[in-house]
C-alpha cells in the first residue's frame, strides 16, 4: 500500500508539473504586462515627469528584472517554480511558498487567500455532510422499495433535480425564500455592522446567512447523489451473496445495511469524493450568485480585474485539489473494499 | 470487401455513408437482404429495433422526446421567423412584463374618440361623452403604480382631455380641474422639491379653475408637461428632462407680445419642446436647429433650417423621441433632429396629394393627405409605420402604435406594438425573441460542442482500448491529465483569454464551442476504451483480423459499431450537461456575450432580488426553457440507457 502510494503520489507530482506548465502558457496569452505597468506608473510620477535623466525603457527593463518577467517563457515558468534564479540569483517561486502578489489588493496572494479558503472549505464541508445525510438514505429507501410509487416519485424529483443548473435553483430558491417569505437575506455573509458583536453572535449571524446557499447546493447535489446511490444498492441487492444471505433468514435490516450497503459503497466513495472535490469549483457559482467571500468569488474577480497572480495560484490549486482527488479515491478503495489489490 | 468497394465509388462517401449506416442498422435492422425476406423478418427482430420498441412503450420518454422536438422546432424554425435585431435597445421599452393589450382600444371608445395620447407603454383616449379610458402596460412593478387606477376626481363623463406622459397622466376635467397622477417626484403634478432643476405646476393649474372652453392642447412629454390654455403656453416638469422648458416659455411669451399672436400647439420630444404660434411662426431650441440635419419631403437636405423656414408659414408640428416635423402651408414636410431609425425619410405621396396634419409616436411620424390617406414613415419595427395610403381623416400616434380614425371618429384600424408574449427585458428587448434566438444559440453551442467531445473520444477510446501497449498508456495518461482540469475556472480563463483577441463574435463562439468540447470527452473516452476492451476479444475480431482486414479498420468499422450504444447514450446525457456548461459559463458572464443572446446569459440580470421580485418574466421564461430542454434530454437519455442496455431490460 505505502509504495503504491508513493507511486501515486510521484505520478501525480508529474501531471501536476506537466498541467502547470500548460496552464502558465496558456495564461501567460493574457495581455497583461507588470513591468510595462509599473514603469508608466513611475513615469506618471511628477517627480519623475521633469526628470530627464527618466528612462522609461530602463525602468521597464528594470522592472521585468525585479518581477522576473524576462527571459523566455519556458525560464519564467521555472522561475515561477522557484527552480530558477532571479537576476540577482535569489530564489522566490512557489516551492518558496510565493505564490506572487494580488495586483488589486497589493498584498501576496496567499494571504489574500486565507480567509476566502477557509469560507471555502467551510461551506463545502457543511454541503458534504448535508447533502450525505440526505442522499444515502434517500438512496437507499429508493433501491430496496424499487418500482414503488414512493421510489417513482423520488425518481421524477432526481431527473429534475440533477437537470437543473444551479443557477436556477438559485434564482428559484432566492425568489421563494428570500424575496417572498423573507426568511433568509438574498446575499452576503454578514450584516451590515456586525463586526463589533461578540464572536458567538457572529458565527450566528454568518449561518443564517449561508442558511440559503447551503440550501442550494444540498438541492444540487440530491438529484446525481440520490440516483448514484440508488443505482449501486440496485446493482448490490441483486448480488448472489444477498440471496444467501436472505436465504439463511437474516433480517431484511442486517441484509441492507450490513451486507448489501458494504458491497454498494465502492462506487458511492468514488463518488463522493469526486464530487466533494468537484463542488470546490461548483461552490464558484454559489459564492457569486450569493456573493459570498470565497476563493471562488475571488476567482471571479481577479478574473474580471485582470489580477493574474491570483487566477493562476487558484487555478493550480484547483488543479491540486482535482489530483490529490484522484489519489484520494485509489486510496479510500483499498479501505472499503479488501478485496481491491491497490499495490499490485 | 469487394462487395463493399463497389458499393462505395469514393471513398468521401463512404466516410459520409458510415454513421449512417450504423444508425440505420440500429434503428431498422441488420441488413437489407434480411429486409426482403418476409420470413426473416418474422424471425429476426434486432436488438437495436426491439430497443425503439421498448422506448416508444414508455410514455414519459415519449413526452419527452415530444417536447425536445417542440423545441428544436420552436428555436430552429422560429428564429427563421422572428427576426431579431441585435444592436436593437428601446429605454422605453425596458422592463415591461407580458402583456398584449396595448394596442387595444375599447370597444366603448372605438366609434367615440375625441383624442388618444400616448407617450411610453400606455395610452389614454377620451371619448366624446367625456370618459377617460386607458389600455396597455399600465401597472408600473418598480414603483408599484398602476396609472389604470384613476383618482376619484376622475368619473366617467367628467374628463375633458387627458394626456400620458412617461410614467405620469395629467387629466382635465369638465369642471376645470387639472389632475395628476402616476410618479410626481420630478414635479410632474402636484407640489416638488423645490432644490431640484424643475418647474413647478403654476398656481391657475395647481388651485384654480380652468375654463373647459379655452382649454386648447395637454400634452406630456417624459417628466414633463405642457399646456395651451387661451393662447398661452404653461409647462412644468422636470427641466434635466424637457432642458428648454424655461427659454421656451420666455421665448413664446415675449414672441406673442411682440407679434400681437396667441400659441396654437406644443410638442415635446424627449429633451426639447417646440412651439407653434397661430400666425404660422414657431420657437424651439437653438440646438436643435443649428445642426445642419434638417430633411424636406423634396427629398433635399435643408442647410440652414431657420433661414429656411423663416418667411414660411407653418401648419402643423409633431415630435418623436429625437426628431421634429414640420408641416409648411406648401404641404412640404420638413424634418429636424437627430434621427436614428429613419425619421427622416418622408413617405412619399401621390401627385396631387399634399399633407395637411402630422402625429408622431415615438420613433415614427405619421401624415394625412388632403385626399384623406395617411402615410408613415420612420422607424417600423413593430408595423407602426406599416401604412401606406390608408384612409383617415385623423390619426393619433402612442408610442410604437398609430390609431387612423375616420370622419365620424370611429376607429378604423390601428397599426404598430401589440405587447410582448414574454414581456422586455432591461433593455427593451423582447423577451420572446430572445427566447428563440438564444434557444437557438445554446442548442447550436451544445451541439458542436458534443460532436466535437464525442468525435475525441471515439478516437481516443478505440485507439486506446483496441491497440492497447503504449498507445494506451499514452492515451490514457493524456486523458486524466485533461480530466484533472477543473471545468469552470478553466473554461472561465480561457474565455477571459480570447476576449483580449480582436476576433469576430461568430468566431468568439465557435471558440466557446470547442472549448467546451475539448474539456469534457474524458468520461467518454473512458467508456469507450472500457467498451472496446471487451468487444476485442470476441471472435468477429478474429474472424477480421484473419482476413487480413487493417488493424485501423477493425478498430472503427468492425468495433465501434458495436459500442455505438454506448455511445449513443453518452452523447445524449453529454448534451444535456454542455447546455448546461453553457448556459452556466454565460450566467457568469464568461459565455457568449450580449447582445447575442443565449439562455444563460439571459438570465445574468436576474441575480439580483430587484429583477427576481418585480420583473418575474425576466427569469422564468428563459428557466423553464432552459429547463425543460435539460430535463427532456435526460429523461430521453435515460431511458435510452435502460432500452439499450439488456441487463436492466430483463430486469423490468
Amino acid at each position: 500500500m505505502g509504495k503504491y502510494i508513493v507511486k501515486r503520489i510521484l505520478y501525480i507530482l508529474v501531471v501536476f508539473l506537466i498541467l502547470s506548465l500548460m496552464i502558465f502558457l496558456i495564461y501567460n496569452m493574457l495581455p497583461v504586462d507588470k513591468a510595462m505597468e509599473k514603469a508608466r506608473e513611475e513615469a506618471q510620477n511628477p517627480a519623475n515627469r521633469n526628470n530627464p535623466n527618466f528612462n522609461i525603457d530602463e525602468r521597464y527593463a528594470f522592472w521585468q528584472e525585479k518581477l522576473g518577467l524576462n527571459g523566455n517563457k519556458f525560464e519564467r515558468y521555472l522561475r515561477w517554480l522557484g527552480v530558477y534564479p532571479y537576476v540577482d540569483g535569489t530564489f522566490n517561486g512557489l516551492l518558496q511558498g510565493n505564490l506572487g502578489e494580488s495586483f488589486k489588493y497589493a498584498r501576496p496572494v496567499s494571504e489574500v487567500l486565507v480567509e476566502p479558503m477557509k469560507n471555502t472549505i467551510f461551506i463545502n464541508i457543511f454541503a458534504t455532510i448535508l447533502a450525505l445525510g440526505i442522499t444515502i438514505p434517500l438512496g437507499i429507501f429508493c433501491a430496496v422499495k424499487r418500482g414503488s410509487k414512493r421510489d417513482l416519485a423520488v425518481q421524477v424529483g432526481t431527473v429534475i433535480g440533477y437537470s437543473l443548473p444551479t443557477f436556477i435553483i438559485a434564482i428559484v430558491f432566492i425568489w421563494l425564500f428570500s424575496v417572498t417569505l423573507e426568511w433568509f437575506p438574498v446575499s452576503g455573509m454578514a450584516t451590515a455592522g456586525s463586526l463589533d458583536w461578540s464572536p458567538a453572535k457572529q458565527f450566528w449571524d454568518k449561518m443564517y446567512h449561508l442558511c440559503l446557499p447551503l440550501m442550494v447546493m444540498t438541492f444540487c447535489s440530491l438529484g446525481g447523489m440520490t440516483r448514484y446511490v440508488r443505482a449501486s444498492m440496485t446493482e448490490a441487492l441483486s448480488m448472489d451473496c444477498i440471496r444467501t444471505a436472505r436465504a439463511k433468514g437474516l433480517r431484511e435490516k442486517t441484509v441492507v445495511y450490513s451486507h448489501a450497503w458494504k458491497n454498494a459503497l465502492i462506487p458511492i466513495v468514488t463518488l463522493v469524493i469526486g464530487w466533494f472535490l468537484g463542488i470546490f469549483s461548483g461552490s464558484l457559482m454559489i459564492e457569486n450568485i450569493f456573493s459570498l467571500n470565497g476563493v471562488g468569488k475571488v476567482y471571479f474577480d481577479a478574473l474580471q480585474n485582470n489580477d493574474n497572480d491570483i487566477v493562476l495560484a487558484l487555478q493550480m490549486f484547483y488543479i491540486f485539489i482535482s489530483l490529490a482527488g484522484n489519489l484520494l479515491i485509489d486510496i479510500a478503495y483499498g479501505f472499503v473494499d479488501p478485496r481491491v489489490r491497490v499495490n499490485k | 470487401m469487394n462487395e463493399q468497394n463497389k458499393k462505395t465509388p469514393s471513398k468521401a462517401g463512404a466516410i459520409l455513408r458510415t454513421p449512417f449506416r450504423w444508425i440505420g442498422r440500429m434503428f431498422f435492422g441488420a441488413s437489407k437482404s434480411m429486409a426482403n425476406d418476409p420470413f426473416a423478418v418474422e424471425k429476426l427482430e434486432s436488438p437495436s429495433k426491439m430497443a425503439v420498441k421498448e422506448f416508444f412503450r414508455r410514455k414519459v420518454a415519449v413526452v419527452a422526446l415530444v417536447v425536445l422536438v417542440a423545441l428544436f422546432l420552436f428555436v430552429f424554425v422560429g428564429s427563421l421567423f422572428i427576426p431579431m435585431d441585435l444592436s436593437y435597445t428601446d429605454t422605453l421599452q425596458a422592463n415591461i412584463p407580458p402583456n398584449y393589450s396595448m394596442r387595444r382600444v375599447p370597444k366603448e371608445l372605438k366609434d367615440n374618440i375625441r383624442e388618444i395620447n400616448g407617450f411610453s407603454n400606455f395610452t389614454v383616449g377620451v371619448s366624446h361623452d367625456n370618459t377617460l379610458y386607458m389600455w396597455g402596460h399600465t401597472n408600473n412593478a418598480l414603483s408599484n403604480q398602476d396609472y389604470a387606477a384613476f383618482p376619484e376626481e376622475i368619473q366617467p363623463g367628467k374628463v375633458l382631455t387627458a394626456s400620458a406622459g412617461y410614467n405620469h397622466v395629467i387629466a382635465i376635467t369638465t369642471d376645470g380641474k387639472v389632475v395628476g397622477w402616476g410618479d410626481n417626484t420630478r414635479g410632474q403634478y402636484g407640489t416638488a422639491n423645490e432644490a431640484d432643476n424643475l418647474l413647478q405646476m403654476p398656481d391657475l393649474i395647481l388651485n384654480g379653475t380652468l375654463d373647459p372652453a379655452k382649454v386648447q392642447q395637454l400634452v406630456c412629454g417624459y417628466q414633463a408637461t405642457a399646456l395651451v390654455y387661451d393662447g398661452q403656453l404653461y409647462m412644468w416638469g422636470n427641466c434635466n428632462a424637457l432642458t428648454n422648458m424655461k427659454q421656451l416659455l420666455a421665448a413664446s411669451e415675449t414672441y406673442c407680445q411682440e407679434n400681437n399672436t396667441r400659441v396654437a400647439k406644443v410638442v415635446l420630444s424627449n429633451y426639447y419642446g417646440v412651439v407653434l404660434f397661430e400666425n404660422g411662426a414657431m420657437t424651439g431650441s437653438n440646438m436643435l436647429f443649428n445642426r445642419e440635419s434638417a430633411m424636406s419631403s423634396t427629398g433635399e437636405k435643408v442647410k440652414n433650417f431657420t433661414t429656411y423656414i423663416f418667411d414660411k408659414k407653418l401648419v402643423d408640428i409633431a415630435a418623436t423621441n429625437n426628431c421634429f416635423a414640420f408641416l409648411l402651408e406648401s404641404g412640404e414636410v420638413l424634418v429636424a433632429g437627430a434621427a436614428e431609425f429613419g425619421e427622416q425619410d418622408i413617405a412619399p405621396i401621390p401627385e396631387g396629394e399634399k399633407y395637411v396634419s402630422l402625429a408622431g409616436g415615438t420613433r415614427h411620424f405619421v401624415g394625412v393627405t388632403d385626399a384623406g390617406k395617411a402615410y408613415a414613415w420612420g422607424h417600423n419595427d413593430k408595423g407602426q409605420a406599416e401604412i401606406n395610403g390608408q384612409a383617415a381623416t385623423t390619426v393619433y400616434a402612442g408610442a410604437k402604435q398609430t390609431y387612423l380614425v375616420n370622419g365620424e371618429d370611429d376607429l378604423t384600424e390601428s397599426f404598430g406594438l401589440k405587447g410582448y408574449l414574454f414581456g422586455t427585458d432591461n433593455r427593451g428587448r423582447d423577451t420572446f425573441t430572445r427566447i428563440v434566438h438564444g434557444g437557438k444559440m445554446t442548442m447550436t453551442i451544445g451541439a458542436v460542442a458534443v460532436i466535437v467531445s464525442s468525435i475525441i473520444a471515439i478516437i481516443v477510446g478505440c485507439l486506446s482500448g483496441y491497440f492497447g501497449g503504449w498507445v494506451d498508456m499514452l492515451l490514457m495518461r493524456i486523458t486524466e491529465i485533461f480530466s484533472a482540469i477543473p471545468f469552470l475556472p478553466f473554461a472561465m480563463m480561457l474565455s477571459m483569454i480570447i476576449r483580449f483577441y480582436p476576433i469576430s463574435d461568430t468566431m468568439r463562439i465557435f471558440i466557446i464551442m470547442i472549448i467546451l468540447g475539448l474539456l469534457s470527452w474524458t468520461g467518454l473516452a473512458r467508456m469507450i476504451r472500457g467498451q472496446v476492451l471487451a468487444e476485442r476479444e470476441k471472435e468477429f475480431v478474429i474472424a477480421a483480423q484473419s482476413m487480413g482486414v487493417k488493424e485501423h479498420l477493425i478498430a472503427f468499422k468492425h468495433i465501434l459499431p458495436n459500442v455505438i450504444s454506448v455511445i449513443l447514450v453518452s452523447m445524449t446525457l453529454d448534451f444535456a450537461g454542455c447546455l448546461l456548461t453553457e448556459s452556466s459559463l454565460s450566467y457568469l458572464g464568461f459565455g457568449v456575450q450580449q447582445p447575442q443572446p443565449t439562455w444563460g446569459n439571459m438570465l445574468n440580470g436576474a441575480n439580483n432580488s430587484i429583477v427576481i421580485q418585480n420583473y418575474w418574466w425576466q427569469w422564468v421564461f428563459p428557466s423553464i426553457f432552459l429547463s425543460l430542454a435539460t430535463i427532456s434530454i435526460n429523461v430521453i437519455g435515460d431511458t435510452l440507457r435502460d432500452v439499450l442496455d439488456p441487463k436492466s431490460s430483463r430486469e423490468k
